[in-house]
C-alpha cells in the first residue's frame, strides 16, 4: 500500500501488479458506503423475518397449551382411621376432605397440617339428629356440599356442610366447617327405613324422593318442602305437599335422582328403563320413558348421575359401557325431553365411583384400580390410568386442581391436577359438537354465559365462516368496481383526467376503517334495511344500463360518436349512471309494493316490506346490520386498494402491445382484454389478493356494522361474526392464559394460516402468469 | 470525417447497390405499367407534439404496389409520419396536425371514418419487434380473431400463409403453440411481419424491419419484401442505405421534419438534385 495517496495496489497471487492510475480507482468512500448498505439491507431483511417468525412462535406458544392433556401426579398420602366410608367430600381446595361412614358421621381430615397444634388431624363430626335415630341412607351432592339423610324410621334431614375459609393472625388459610342440619321430616311410611333418597333444592322449589320397602314391595314417596319467610331471617322448613309414586314402579328401582332445579325426578329400573317425570309445582306427569342401555345383552343401569348443570346424567352400564344422556326440547314434540348425546369410551367394569367437576363439564369416572377422568362436551379422556391401588372412593377437586382417591387400606391419596384447558382440543374448534340442551351437534361459539354451569362452545367454524362470508360480500362489490374502474382509467380515460382521479382513490384508501364502520353502522345500514328493493334494483339497474349505454353508444353513428373524443365518453356516461341510479330509487317502494308483500300476522292486512317478506320467504333472518351492508362498506376500503395496484400494473404494460394491437385493428376494448389483461395479470392479481388479505383481517367494520352473531350461513341479510371481529370483541373478556385467551390466539393463528395459504397459493400463480406475460426486453 | 468512413465495406457499397438496382428497376417496370394510382398522398402536412412541430408541411405521394424507402437522419420524423398514416399517434397526447393524408383520395381524418378499418386496412410492422405474451400462433391470427373470424380452417390457413410469406415457416412451423417469446429476436421480427400481413392489409408501413438483424435475416426479409410488393404498397423506413437502394422503388429523403427530396430510388442514390441527399446517402453525415 506504498505509493501515492489514493492508489490502490491490486496483487494477484503476491505480485505486485502496475499502480492502478487515479481515474480508474473508485473512492474509499464509494466503496465504504457499498459495503455498508450491504450489511445494512441485509440486516435489515433479516430482522423483519426474524420478528415475524418469532410473532408466530409467540402465538405458537400461546396456542400450545390448548392441545396438551392433563397432567396428574401424586403428591402426598395420609393413613385415615379405618373405618366402613361410604362416600367423600371436600372443601374448595381439598384441604379438609371428610369420610363419610356408614352410621352417618363425618371424619374430617386436615392436609395441611396432619399433626398441627390445633388437635385438628383428625375429627369427627355428625348431625345433632343422628343421637336420636340411627341413618339408613346418606346421599351428597358434591356441588352444593348438601347431604341428605334418610333414617330409618321413615324421615329424612338435610345437611350442610360449610366450609368457611378464615385467615388467622399467623398467616396462610384455615378451613373451618360446621354442619348446618334441617329438623328431621317424614317421608313415605312412617317407621320404615329408607332404602335411597334423593334432594333437590332450587331455592324457591324443594323436593325430597324416598324409596322404601313394604312387605318386599318398593314404594316411591316424594314431598315437597315449604319455607315461609318471616320478618327473622328463613322460617320452619315444613313439608308442604306428599306424593305416593309408587304406581310409577313397576319393579325394583336402581336409582332415583333429582336434578337441583327440582322440577324433575328420573327413576331408573333394574330392567334399565328410565322414566322421566316433570313437575310442574303441583303435579308429576310421565314425560318419556328410554332405555340408555337398550342395545346390550345386561340393559341394566350400574351408575347414573348429573353432570355440572344436572341438565345431563352420566351413566355407566354393568359391563362399563358409559354414555350421557341430556335434557334438550324437542322440535317435533316441542316439549323438554332426554336423549343421547354422547358416548365415551367404555371402560372394563361399570363405575364403582364418579364424581362431576364443579368448574366444567368433567367427571371423575372409574372401578378397581382404574380411574379415568373425562370431559363430556368434547368426549375426550383428559387422563387415565390404573393405580397401584384399589379405589375405594374418589373424588375430582372443586377447583379442577386435585384428585383425591381413597384406598382399600384406609390411605387417603392426593393427587395434583394439571389441565388448565380441559375442554380444548380438535373436536371443540372445529367439529360438530351436540352442546347440552342442543337437539343435534353443531358449530357454535358462545364463550361466556350467565352461569357457572354454562357450557362453552368454543368452535371456530362459525368464525371461519363469518370470516369467508364478509370476504366474499366485500369482494362481490369490491372486485368488479376496483378492476373496471382501474381499467377504465389505465386505457380508457384521458390522462388529464387520470391525473386526479388516482390521487382521489388512493386518499380514499386512508380512510380509517373506524369512519367507515361508524358510518355504515349509523348511516348506511338504516337506509339499506328501508330499502333493500331499491338498492338491489339499483345494483342491477345501473349494470345494466352501463351495458346498454355501451352497447347503445357504440352502434351510434360516426359524427354522433366522434363529437366527443375518445377518453371523453364519461361526460356522457355519467348522468346516464345516475339517472338510471335515481330510477331504480324510486321504482324500488312501487317494486317492493308489487312483490314483496306479506300479510301481517297480527292485522290480516297486506303489507309490502322486505324485510318481513324475505324471512317468511326463504326462512332466513333478516337483520339490519347484516352482510349486504357489510359487504358494500368493506368494499369501499378494499376498492382503493385494488384500484391503485391493478391501475399501475395495467398502465405498466408496455406501449408496443397496446400499439401492436390497435394497429393490428383491434378496438381499444379488444386491446384492453386479450391484451393489457392478461399481461397485467400479475400484477392484478396481486391487488386482488392484497385486497383479500384487507378484507379477511378488517376487522373495525365489520364490529360495527354487523351484531357480531357467530352464525354459520351465507345469507347476505344477516350479519356474521369475523375471527378478527371475534378477537376484538373477546379479548377484553378473556382472563390472561386463561382457555379463552389461548383460544382467541388459536383464532388468529387460523387467521394467519388463512392468509398465509392464500397468499402463498397466490404467490405461486403470480410467479406463473408473470413467466407466462413476461414482456420482452 | 474520420479514416473510418473510408472502409472497404462503406466503399464496396454502390458496386452492391447498382447490382441490385438493376434487378429492382426491371421488376419495378413490369407493375408500374398497370398500375399508377396514388395510393397514399400526403399534402401540406405539419405534425406537431404538443408545441413541438416535428413535420413541416410535407406533400408527397405513395404509389400503389411500390415499395417507398424513408431515409434521414434519426429524430428527423420518419416513424412520425408512419406513425400518422394509420393514425397511431392518436394514442399520444397533446398532439395536433394541419393539412391532410388521404388514402385512396379520402381523409384519414375524415369523422366517418372509423379509425379500426382504417387500421385494419394498414398493416404495420414497428422499430422495436412486439410480439404479443402468446403463441406464435396466437400472434399471427389475433387480427382475424378481434374481427370475429375464428373458424380454426381459417385460421389455421392463414398462420400457414402468412408464415410462409414472412420466411419463418420452416422455423417455426412444429412449435406454434410455443410462446412468441421464444423466438430469436430475428424471428421475432417476422413473426411481426406475417403478423402484419395476416389479415392482407392493402398498405404494409415498416420502420426499420431489419434493425438488430443479422445480414442473413436481412436478406430474407429483404426477399419477403420484394415477394410482399405484388400485392401491397408498401412504406419502409431505413437507416440502411443498401437496403433503402435494394428494396425501394422510389426513395424520400427527410431532414429535420422536412421532405429534402423525394424520387426514383436510382435517381437518389445515383444523381441526387440536393446537395444535402448526396451527402447523407454518400455516408458523409447523419
Ligand atoms: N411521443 C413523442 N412526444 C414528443 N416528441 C416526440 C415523440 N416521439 C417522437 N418525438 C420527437 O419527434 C421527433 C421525430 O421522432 P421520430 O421518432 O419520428 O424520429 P425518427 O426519424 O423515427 O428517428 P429514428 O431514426 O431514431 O427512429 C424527434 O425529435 C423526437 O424527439
Ligand atoms: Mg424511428
Amino acid at each position: 500500500m506504498e505509493g501515492t495517496e489514493g492508489w490502490v495496489d491490486i496483487s494477484v497471487n503476491g505480485t505486485p501488479s502496475k499502480p492502478l492510475p487515479e481515474r480508474f480507482v473508485v473512492a474509499p468512500a464509494t466503496l465504504w458506503f457499498d459495503r455498508f448498505m450491504n450489511h445494512f439491507i441485509k440486516v435489515g431483511g433479516l430482522s423483519i423475518i426474524v420478528a415475524v417468525s418469532l410473532i408466530f412462535f409467540f402465538i405458537l406458544l400461546q396456542i400450545l397449551p390448548l392441545f396438551r392433556g392433563a397432567r396428574v401426579q401424586e403428591y402426598g398420602s395420609l393413613p385415615v382411621p379405618p373405618g366402613d366410608y361410604v362416600l367423600m367430600g371436600t372443601d374448595e381446595w381439598s384441604e379438609l376432605p371428610f369420610l363419610l361412614d356408614t352410621a352417618g358421621s363425618l371424619h374430617f381430615v386436615d392436609t395441611v397440617e396432619p399433626d398441627g397444634p390445633h388437635d385438628r388431624g383428625h375429627f369427627v363430626r355428625a348431625p345433632a339428629f343422628l343421637e336420636e335415630v340411627e341413618a339408613a341412607v346418606v346421599r351428597y351432592n358434591e356441588y352444593q356440599a348438601r347431604l341428605a339423610y334418610g333414617t330409618v324410621d321413615g324421615r329424612f334431614a338435610i345437611v350442610d356442610v360449610k366450609y368457611r375459609p378464615t385467615f388467622p393472625d399467623r398467616g396462610g388459610r384455615e378451613v373451618l366447617v360446621n354442619l348446618e342440619e334441617t329438623p328431621l321430616l317424614s317421608i313415605g311410611r312412617e317407621g320404615v327405613a329408607l332404602d335411597m333418597i334423593a334432594y333437590g333444592d332450587s331455592g324457591a322449589r324443594k323436593l325430597a324422593a324416598a324409596v322404601q320397602q313394604v312387605d318386599g314391595r318398593y314404594e316411591l314417596h316424594v314431598v315437597s318442602l315449604a319455607q315461609r319467610r318471616t320478618l327473622l331471617g328463613p322460617g320452619e322448613l315444613r313439608v308442604d305437599q306428599a306424593y305416593d309414586l309408587t304406581d310409577y314402579l313397576d319393579g325394583e328401582p336402581a336409582h332415583v335422582v333429582i336434578p337441583s332445579d327440582a322440577d324433575a325426578l328420573l327413576i331408573a329400573m333394574q330392567d334399565g328403563r328410565v322414566r322421566y317425570l316433570h313437575y310442574d309445582g303441583r303435579v308429576f306427569t310421565e314425560r318419556q320413558v328410554f332405555q340408555p342401555f337398550a342395545d346390550l345383552a345386561n340393559s341394566r343401569i350400574a351408575s347414573m348421575d348429573f353432570l355440572l348443570g344436572d341438565v345431563s346424567i352420566v351413566m355407566t352400564s354393568v359391563s362399563g359401557e358409559n354414555r350421557m344422556y341430556s335434557i334438550y326440547r324437542d322440535p317435533d314434540k316441542d316439549m323438554r325431553i332426554w336423549g343421547h348425546t354422547k358416548t365415551f369410551a367404555s371402560m372394563d367394569h361399570a363405575a364403582a365411583f364418579y364424581s362431576a367437576g364443579m368448574r366444567n363439564k368433567s367427571f371423575l369416572i372409574g372401578s378397581g384400580r382404574f380411574a379415568s377422568l373425562r370431559y363430556a362436551t368434547t368426549k375426550q379422556i383428559r387422563w387415565e390410568d390404573e393405580l397401584p391401588f384399589d379405589i375405594r372412593l374418589a373424588l375430582l377437586g372443586p377447583r379442577y386442581d386435585r384428585l383425591l382417591f381413597l384406598d382399600a387400606e384406609d390411605t387417603l391419596h392426593f393427587y395434583d391436577l394439571r389441565d388448565p384447558h380441559p375442554q380444548a382440543g380438535w373436536k371443540t374448534y372445529f367439529a360438530k359438537i351436540q352442546y347440552e340442551g342442543q337437539a343435534e351437534a353443531s358449530y357454535a361459539w358462545q364463550s361466556t354465559g350467565g352461569r357457572d354451569d354454562f357450557e362453552r362452545k368454543l368452535s371456530l367454524v362459525p368464525l371461519i365462516i363469518g370470516t369467508l362470508k364478509g370476504t366474499f360480500y366485500a369482494m362481490f362489490f369490491a372486485l368488479p368496481i376496483a378492476l373496471m374502474a382501474a381499467l377504465y382509467t389505465s386505457q380508457f380515460l384521458k390522462p388529464e383526467i387520470k391525473r386526479f382521479v388516482k390521487p382521489t382513490m388512493e386518499i380514499m384508501a386512508s380512510l380509517p376503517s373506524v369512519v367507515l364502520g361508524f358510518l355504515a353502522a349509523l348511516w348506511l345500514a338504516p337506509i339499506v334495511s328501508n330499502a333493500v328493493p331499491s338498492v338491489i334494483l339499483a345494483v342491477v339497474g345501473v349494470t345494466v344500463s352501463a351495458y346498454t349505454f355501451g352497447y347503445v353508444w357504440g352502434h351510434l353513428p360516426p359524427h354522433i360518436r366522434l363529437r366527443l373524443k375518445p377518453g371523453y365518453e364519461f361526460i356522457v356516461f355519467v348522468p346516464v349512471m345516475c339517472l338510471a341510479a335515481y330510477a331504480c330509487w324510486t321504482l324500488g317502494p312501487v317494486m317492493e309494493r308489487t312483490f314483496f308483500l306479506v300479510t301481517d300476522p297480527s292485522t290480516g292486512l297486506q303489507v309490502a316490506d322486505f324485510r318481513l317478506w324475505f324471512p317468511t320467504v326463504t326462512g332466513l333472518g333478516f337483520e339490519q346490520r347484516n352482510a349486504f351492508v357489510v359487504g358494500f362498506v368493506m368494499g369501499f376500503a378494499v376498492i382503493p386498494i385494488i384500484f391503485t395496484i391493478s391501475e399501475d400494473a395495467l398502465s405498466n404494460v408496455p406501449d408496443a402491445f397496446r400499439s401492436g394491437s390497435l394497429a393490428l385493428g383491434a378496438s381499444r376494448w379488444q386491446t384492453a382484454v386479450n391484451i393489457v389483461l392478461p399481461t397485467a395479470s400479475a400484477g392484478i392479481f396481486s391487488a386482488i389478493m392484497i385486497g383479500l388479505g384487507r378484507a379477511v383481517g378488517e376487522t373495525m367494520i365489520v364490529v360495527m356494522a354487523t351484531g357480531n352473531t357467530p352464525v354459520t350461513e351465507l345469507n347476505p341479510f344477516t350479519g356474521m361474526r369475523t375471527l378478527s371481529a371475534n378477537i376484538a370483541v373477546e379479548l377484553p373478556e378473556a382472563p390472561y392464559l386463561g382457555t379463552l385467551y389461548r383460544t382467541l390466539f388459536l383464532g388468529a393463528f387460523v387467521l394467519f394460516l388463512m392468509t398465509f395459504i392464500v397468499n402463498t397459493v397466490a404467490e405461486i400463480l403470480r410467479q406463473h402468469l408473470r413467466e407466462k406475460y413476461r414482456a420482452v426486453e | 470525417m474520420t479514416a473510418n468512413r473510408d472502409t472497404p465495406t462503406r466503399a464496396a457499397a454502390p458496386n452492391d447497390v447498382q447490382q441490385r438496382r438493376v434487378a429492382v428497376s426491371r421488376s419495378a417496370a413490369a407493375t408500374l405499367e398497370g398500375v399508377n394510382a396514388q395510393h397514399i398522398q400526403v399534402k401540406d402536412y405539419s405534425f406537431f407534439y404538443g408545441p413541438t412541430q416535428v413535420l413541416f408541411d410535407l406533400t408527397m405521394d405513395f404509389p400503389e404496389r411500390h415499395v417507398t424507402a424513408l431515409i434521414g437522419p434519426s429524430g428527423c420524423g420518419k416513424s412520425t409520419l408512419l406513425r400518422n398514416i394509420n393514425r397511431m399517434n392518436d394514442l399520444i397526447d397533446g398532439i395536433s396536425h394541419q393539412g391532410d393524408i388521404q388514402i385512396d383520395g379520402s381523409s384519414i381524418y375524415d369523422p366517418y371514418l372509423e379509425v379500426i378499418s382504417l387500421r385494419k386496412r394498414i398493416g404495420m410492422v414497428f422499430q422495436k419487434s412486439n410480439p404479443f405474451p402468446k403463441s406464435i400462433y396466437e400472434n399471427i391470427v389475433y387480427s382475424l380473431r378481434v374481427a370475429g373470424r375464428n373458424k380454426k380452417s381459417e385460421l389455421d390457413e392463414t398462420v400457414e400463409t402468412s408464415l410462409k410469406a414472412a420466411a419463418l415457416w420452416d422455423e417455426v412451423k412444429d412449435r406454434l403453440q410455443e410462446s412468441a417469446f421464444s423466438l430469436s429476436g430475428g424471428q421475432m421480427q417476422r413473426l411481426c411481419i406475417a403478423r402484419a400481413i395476416a389479415n392482407r392489409p392493402e398498405i404494409l408501413l415498416m420502420d426499420e424491419p431489419c434493425s438488430a438483424l443479422d445480414p442473413i435475416a436481412t436478406g430474407k426479409i429483404e426477399d419477403l419484401i420484394h415477394d410482399l410488393k405484388k400485392e401491397y404498397t408498401i412504406i419502409i423506413v431505413t437507416h440502411n442505405m443498401q437496403q433503402a437502394a435494394r428494396v425501394s422503388d422510389k426513395t424520400a429523403f427527410l431532414y429535420m421534419g422536412q421532405l429534402i427530396e423525394y424520387d426514383e430510388t436510382e435517381k437518389i442514390f445515383m444523381k441526387p438534385s440536393e446537395a444535402q441527399t448526396e451527402a447523407y446517402v454518400s455516408g458523409r453525415f447523419g
